[in-house]
């Protein structure tokens, strides 16, 4: 298969050094491949930097479909059944695998090479594929025989957010484009249009955006927030006697469980109706961190040792830590103050998705039921547990 | 971390009080743990400094230098909020000197792992809900929070025969996925099948044609799962895998179990109750034989033919029931009290499992029930068996009994007390066999060599994927269906819990979508995903209704106007939903 992918022609430019305390980011994209000669669209974006300058954010796409990549050649039919899920070893990606793998479906998973691979995920019966959204030229052989694509990949914490989740999503998608791929599922975040000074949630939007003009036959499913990721933050704390951090910001997360999340996105994935749309999943009650903190020291049946720090302390250390460029990824990871101190409320009303998907909105997990689940589980364990080793002092 | 703070700031006491308040607070956090920490804390403030800046390697260095700067925020918030429990008890805490907490180096590894973990929920803070675990936190994957987790799991050994099959392969995954172990037999372990399988899958190589090699893949599987097809319509080949395929391993199954029961001395809930052994001239004594007719007011018919029957023990020690009956109407049975041996109760037997040879003719066996000191209150039940020219072993559940008197309740086995079996003229089929074409339907021969009470159980031990045969070539389809009958039937009979499911044409497409329809009785017309069949497979595995269960699944299909004429039971699978059971529950047994 002869694969042109452009690569080259993606330039990323900063038009602004760090120093003045702020990084507007701009892109230039190109998706024309060099038989295509229809014209180009370009998108310019308002971003808003937080100091109140508007910088354009340029995303410049090929639009209009091209013919000559999806009909390659009279080949073996790709099955529908085939997908490839990227960042399947996420917190999202496993359930997606898990799920998808449990409906049927052939589930080829993208991760990244390294010493301990990913066990689990071959275990479940996932052909596991190696390759780095960082290092395009590893992409084009993994989606060979690929339908769908499930996008969950989002960079680490710990690293500069722009390989994985610009530089790597515009190569993927441009070769998604090249290769024919049937459909590409995209996780974004909730509100992301509206808070473009945080680097991810710009970042997310532009995918978006690039993914909207590549043609390219897509659904993007926009999240809100993972009831997994209040157990590491609150509720193993608290069972551990251990300070809480939580914030006074009065925003609220309508947190969901991502098993629904899979579910959901494994519906809309055969559903034809929601191609080209954008869906936004959000649980079914939008919670404050102190509710959060309340409700798990109720079912935990301890008090928390709470630290609550001001947002606006938050806030001062972002920019404090925007003064320097060797503090710019501290300042990254601290963004999202910006959207705390703002009052928003993370939550859409899910009717209309549940009609368009055919969903029971009894089905979707609270966080009272999915936290309840989690202390009776746990706490039985640590009852087993406790009993054990009062029978093993017997020995000693 | 403690140094780099102190050696930044010009001014020592902001430091002082944050190094103070940080480790404080820890220790009161974490209470034992990092409970001698605080006298260090409290001591060393400006040593520790220069010191441990100096012995410490190049690498923390580094590290710290990074650091420096957040080390300047992280102060102002942490004064404000720390202040008021600084003051704390510093007299107990002097007590608890030791060498080791003094150790510059060990100090300002500690404070920088305490430094770390603050640091990390304060920017924690900062970000939207992301959990960041590492890779070897297996919590998700098969957790008490998974919603595929079934208990007992893990216990649970099955055996996948035809694992790469489509049907196979969605099976090894949603076993896997909830946690069972699973064998997969195959033919050969080439690269490619092992590829295609998951890795925790234990490949046994053997074939289901060949009854020894099935011997190693049985050891220790509590269930089997049988998703193998012939690859080819040759009817060799079909026999080999469809029919015989299903006899061996049913067979070498059930040694296995019977084995397991030996080294438990028959105490094994596999283990069948012993009714009667033929074996000997004893062992016929106690039963009894006797005759009737179903017409006892008219004189005349009684004695127009006549009939006789006897019970005895022949030369080639073979215990035969033989006679004639010319009678019209006339009956004659052979029956006996059962004496079951103390503390067991045919409650705990589903059924009863006959060990027979003779001419191949039908029979009615009749259980009596009720109180055993008072017969003038026993209920009768019936059933008819036919049996084979030749040896075979007929399996009778006691879910076939039907009262004689239609108002009495169904047989509760645990109050039956005698057993007879009748031979009767009526509706004789003449059995193509070795007694060539003069045989006289009214004379019988019935050799009996045990009667035992089979075990039941709860669940299914043989999950067998057949056919409708809708969606084969008509050519082809003969053949297959009576390779895949033959099987089902060796099956039924290996006394083995089965389920059997005939699915329509198989459609590789994504589960769980439509309704499904379960029906009896060769009625369907639609196809199914191999999702689905896989899907109904491992939710038969621990479902009692799906035990003894013989079904055909296909997708939901709208039925003509004014050709409804079945009650079919249709349910969408969904999320944690069983539809299994209710689907099940209105199906008969035993078919």
């Amino acid at each position: 298969m002869a694969l042109r992918i452009p690569i080259h022609h993606m330039t990323m430019k900063k038009l602004n050094s760090h120093s003045n305390g702020h990084t507007p980011l701009s892109w230039r994209c190109n998706l024309a491949t060099d038989a295509l000669l229809s014209p180009q669209s370009s998108i310019f974006l308002p971003s808003c930097s937080p100091s109140g300058q508007v910088k354009p954010l340029l995303v410049t796409c090929a639009s209009g479909a091209a013919p000559s990549a999806a009909n390659l050649a009279p080949g073996t039919p790709v099955r529908p059944t085939s997908i490839l899920v990227v960042g399947a070893t996420g917190t999202l990606g496993r359930q997606v695998v898990r799920r998808a793998l449990d409906e049927g479906y052939d589930v080829r998973c993208l991760v990244r090479p390294r010493p301990i691979p990913a066990d689990f995920l071959r275990d479940w019966g996932a052909i596991v594929v190696n390759g780095d959204l960082s290092k395009p030229e590893t992409i084009p052989a993994t989606l060979v025989g690929v339908h769908t694509i499930i996008d969950c990949a989002t960079g680490r914490p710990e690293e500069p957010i722009k390989t994985v989740d610009w530089e790597g999503k515009v190569a993927l998608i441009q070769c998604a484009k090249a290769m024919g791929i049937q459909k590409y599922v995209f996780f974004s975040i909730h509100n992301c249009d509206k808070h473009p000074e945080v680097p991810l949630m710009e970042i997310k939007y532009c995918t978006e955006k690039f993914l909207q003009d590549s043609g390219i036959n897509h659904t993007i499913i926009r999240l809100c927030g993972f009831m997994q990721g209040l157990i590491g933050q609150y509720a193993v704390p608290i069972l551990e006697e251990k300070s809480v951090w939580g914030t006074d910001a009065p925003t609220r997360i309508a947190y969901m469980d991502t098993q629904d999340i899979a579910r959901l996105t494994l519906i809309a994935l055969r559903n034809e109706k929601v191609n080209g749309k954008l869906l936004t999943f959000a649980g079914p009650r939008a919670w404050t961190t102190q509710e959060v903190i309340a409700l798990c020291e109720r079912l935990g049946g301890q008090d928390a040792n709470v630290t609550t720090v001001p947002v606006s302390v938050l806030k001062l250390t972002r920019q404090l830590t925007r003064l320097f460029e060797w503090t710019s990824d501290v300042a990254d990871r601290l963004a999202f103050s910006e959207v705390l101190s703002s009052d928003t409320v993370f939550s859409v009303p899910m009717t209309e998705t549940y009609s368009l998907l055919g969903v029971d909105s009894k089905d979707i997990a609270s966080l009272e039921k999915y936290l309840q689940d989690y202390f009776t589980n746990i706490l039985k364990k640590l009852k087993n547990i406790k009993a054990q080793s009062k029978q093993s002092d017997f020995y000693i | 971390m403690t140094c780099a703070a102190c050696s930044l700031t010009p001014t020592t006491s902001p430091a002082a009080s944050f190094n103070k308040s940080i480790i404080q607070k820890w220790s009161l956090n974490n209470g034992a743990v990092l409970f001698y920490k605080k006298p260090a804390s409290s001591i060393l403030t400006r040593p520790c400094a220069a010191s441990s800046s100096s012995s410490s390697s190049a690498t923390t260095k580094k590290k710290r230098k990074k650091k420096k700067k957040k080390d300047e925020e992280e102060e102002e918030e942490e004064e404000e909020k720390d202040e008021s429990r600084s003051g704390d008890d510093e007299s107990s805490s002097s007590m608890m000197k030791r060498l080791d907490d003094v150790n510059p180096v060990g100090l300002g590894r500690k404070s920088r792992q305490i430094f770390d973990e603050v640091w990390r929920k304060f920017s924690g803070l900062g970000q939207i809900s992301r959990t960041i675990r590492s890779d070897e936190d297996d919590e998700a994957v098969g957790g008490p929070m998974c919603e595929f987790a079934i208990p007992g799991a893990q216990n649970t050994t099955v055996l996948v025969v035809g694992a790469t099959s489509r049907v196979g392969r969605v099976v090894v995954r949603k076993l896997m996925l909830r946690g069972y172990n699973v064998k997969a037999l195959v033919r050969k372990a080439s690269q490619q099948v092992v590829d295609m399988l998951p890795t925790s899958v234990e490949i046994v190589i053997g074939d289901v044609g060949d009854s020894l090699t099935l011997k190693a893949a049985v050891e220790n599987c509590s269930k089997i799962i049988y998703c193998a097809t012939a690859r080819s319509s040759i009817t060799g080949d079909l026999n080999r895998v469809d029919n015989q395929g299903v006899y061996n391993l049913t067979k070498a199954f059930q040694d296995y179990n019977n084995k397991l029961a030996q080294l438990r001395a028959g105490k094994s809930s596999k283990s069948k109750l012993l009714l009667a052994k033929f074996k000997s001239e004893d062992s016929l004594s106690g039963w009894t034989v006797s005759k009737g007719t179903y017409f006892q007011d008219v004189v005349a018919t009684k004695y127009d033919g006549g009939m006789d029957a006897k019970f005895e023990f022949t030369e080639n020690e073979e215990a035969t029931f033989s006679g004639y009956v010319f009678t019209r109407g006339g009956y004659v049975q052979l029956s006996k009290r059962l004496s079951l041996p103390l503390g067991s109760t045919l409650d705990r037997y589903e059924g009863l499992v006959l060990s027979v040879g003779g001419n191949g003719r039908s029979y009615v066996i009749i259980l009596e029930s009720g109180p055993s000191a008072d017969t003038t209150q026993s209920k009768m039940y019936f059933t008819r068996i036919s049996t084979k020219a030749g040896f075979c072993r007929v399996r009778v559940p006691f879910s076939a009994f039907r009262p004689v008197m239609p108002e009495d309740p169904p047989l509760d086995p645990f109050l039956v007390h005698t057993f007879t079996i009748r031979f009767e003229p009526r509706r004789q089929r003449v059995t193509d066999g070795t007694t060539g074409g003069n045989q006289d339907l009214r004379s019988f021969q019935l050799i009996l060599e045990y009667i035992k009470a089979l075990p039941t159980g709860q669940e299914t031990d043989f999950i067998l994927v057949s056919c409708t045969g809708s969606g084969i070539e008509a050519n082809r389809r003969e053949q297959v269906i009576k390779a895949k009958k033959a099987g089902e039937d060796s099956l039924r009979r290996s006394g083995l819990g089965y389920t059997i499911i005939r699915p329509g044409p198989l459609m590789e497409e994504p589960g769980g979508q439509r309704a499904l329809v379960f029906d009896q009785g060769n009625r369907i017309s639609q196809g199914i995903s191999c999702a689905d069949v896989a899907d109904i497979c491992v939710k038969a595995l621990h479902d009692s209704t799906a035990r003894n269960k013989s079904f055909d699944v296909c997708y939901e299909y709208v039925a003509e106007q004014g050709k409804e004429l079945y009650e079919l039971v249709a349910h969408l699978p969904d999320k944690a939903n069983n539809y299994l059971t209710p689907a099940l529950s209105v199906l008969e047994k035993n078919t």
